[in-house]
């Protein structure tokens, strides 16, 4: 891999790294998303400390021009995350659905009391 | 036998007060809930001033969100049996007994516009909509409805029961509701009933947000799963 995608793989770990950390401290992040970032931030660390590790990957998997290995798998990282997130946000509609109706019943009782 | 009207109402201030009149006029002894979610004309003061439930939600849920809402209210009150009647003055509250009666031989009876008896007219684009989905619901079904987004309708105990659960909550909800009713082994029964146009009011337009609803009840009908409840015809 070329020195120039090394430095800037090594500044986006770096940055990804502060980012979480700070979002963590500031209490934005949720612990188990953290842990996810984190995960990935040390993965771009390792990878672009050892980019041997990369080229061997590539290498074993007949990619000719490394980086395509690395786009391939942030790309495959990044849909399974949105995948995640709809799931979640199909959950959470559907809480704040319950949540909405729970709060529609128990104004109607109230107001029949008073 | 405990019987409530359910009415989805939003932002219907101007023609509600006829409604719930012309309800109250008929069947006294009938529970009319309101549901109201987020309108800004007062509508849920006037279902309050004509001593009706009602029943208001913080922000607009849509009618499928308040129809759930209906149920849910109906099921804990242990309703027998329930009438969607909208709020725009379309429905003929004549036309309730006949909606009524159908339940002592379907679990769900639909009041459809569609048959010799109606004098009621829709726009094209919905038309030709209405028929595609009359046909993928044939398919899916193996039951003819030729009036499938009339919100018309009557269910007995173990449908309100269901509904309060899985009543779907996007646009298109009818339909849906057709399919969830039948998917559960629920007798779905569909009568002719004369209905009006609307009083006041703009009618809904959301045609350009069709396409999507299409896409969105294909894979309803074809990947949906059966549910786990149970019917009983
Ligand atoms: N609570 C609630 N009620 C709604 C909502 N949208 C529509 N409704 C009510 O549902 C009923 C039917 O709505 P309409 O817009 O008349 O729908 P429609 O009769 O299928 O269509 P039109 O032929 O255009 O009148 C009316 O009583 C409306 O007030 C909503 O978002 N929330
Ligand atoms: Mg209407």
């Amino acid at each position: 891999m070329s020195s120039s995608t090394h430095i800037l793989i090594a500044v986006l770990a770096l940055g990804a790294f502060f980012l979480i950390v700070r979002l963590v401290r500031l209490k934005v992040l949720k612990a188990k998303y953290s842990i996810l970032w984190l995960t990935v931030g040390s993965g771009l660390a390792i990878v672009s400390a050892v980019p041997q590790i990369l080229d061997w990957a590539a290498e074993r998997l007949d990619i000719w021009y490394q980086p395509t290995l690395f786009l391939l798998l942030g790309i495959g990282f990044l849909l399974l995350l949105c995948m995640h997130f709809s799931y979640e946000l199909s959950r959470m509609e559907n809480r704040i659905r319950t949540l909405v109706e729970e709060i529609a019943l128990l104004k109607e009782k109230l107001e029949k009391e008073n | 036998m405990k019987t409530a009207a359910i009415v989805p109402a939003f932002n219907e201030a101007e023609s509600l007060p006829d409604v719930l009149q012309e309800i109250k006029q008929a069947f006294p002894e009938h529970l009319i809930v309101v549901v109201d979610d987020g309108s800004t004309d007062g509508t849920s003061e006037i279902a309050k001033e004509f001593g009706c439930v009602c029943l208001s939600m913080p922000f607009n849920l849509g009618i499928g969100g308040a129809l759930r809402l209906g149920f849910r209210y109906c099921n804990e009150k242990e309703i027998e049996r329930a009438y969607q009647f909208d709020a725009d003055g379309q429905h003929d509250p004549t036309q309730i007994s006949l909606l009524l009666s159908g339940l002592q031989k379907a679990d769900m009876v639909i009041g459809s516009r569609f048959s010799e008896e109606n004098s009621y007219e829709v726009g094209r684009s919905r038309k030709t909509a209405m028929s595609f989905l009359r046909f993928l619901i044939r398919l899916s079904t193996g039951h003819k409805f030729t009036d499938t987004s009339s919100g018309f309708r009557a269910f007995n105990k173990p449908v309100i029961g269901l509904f309060s659960e899985e009543y779907p909550l996007e646009y298109m909800d009818s339909v849906e509701a057709i399919l969830i009713a039948v998917k559960n082994g629920f007798n779905v029964r569909e009568i002719p009933v004369q209905m009006r146009e609307r009083s006041a009011g703009q009618p809904s337009n959301r045609n350009f947000r069709l396409i999507y609803y299409f896409l969105r009840l294909l894979i309803v009908i074809f990947v949906g799963s059966r549910r786990k409840t149970e019917g009983k015809a």
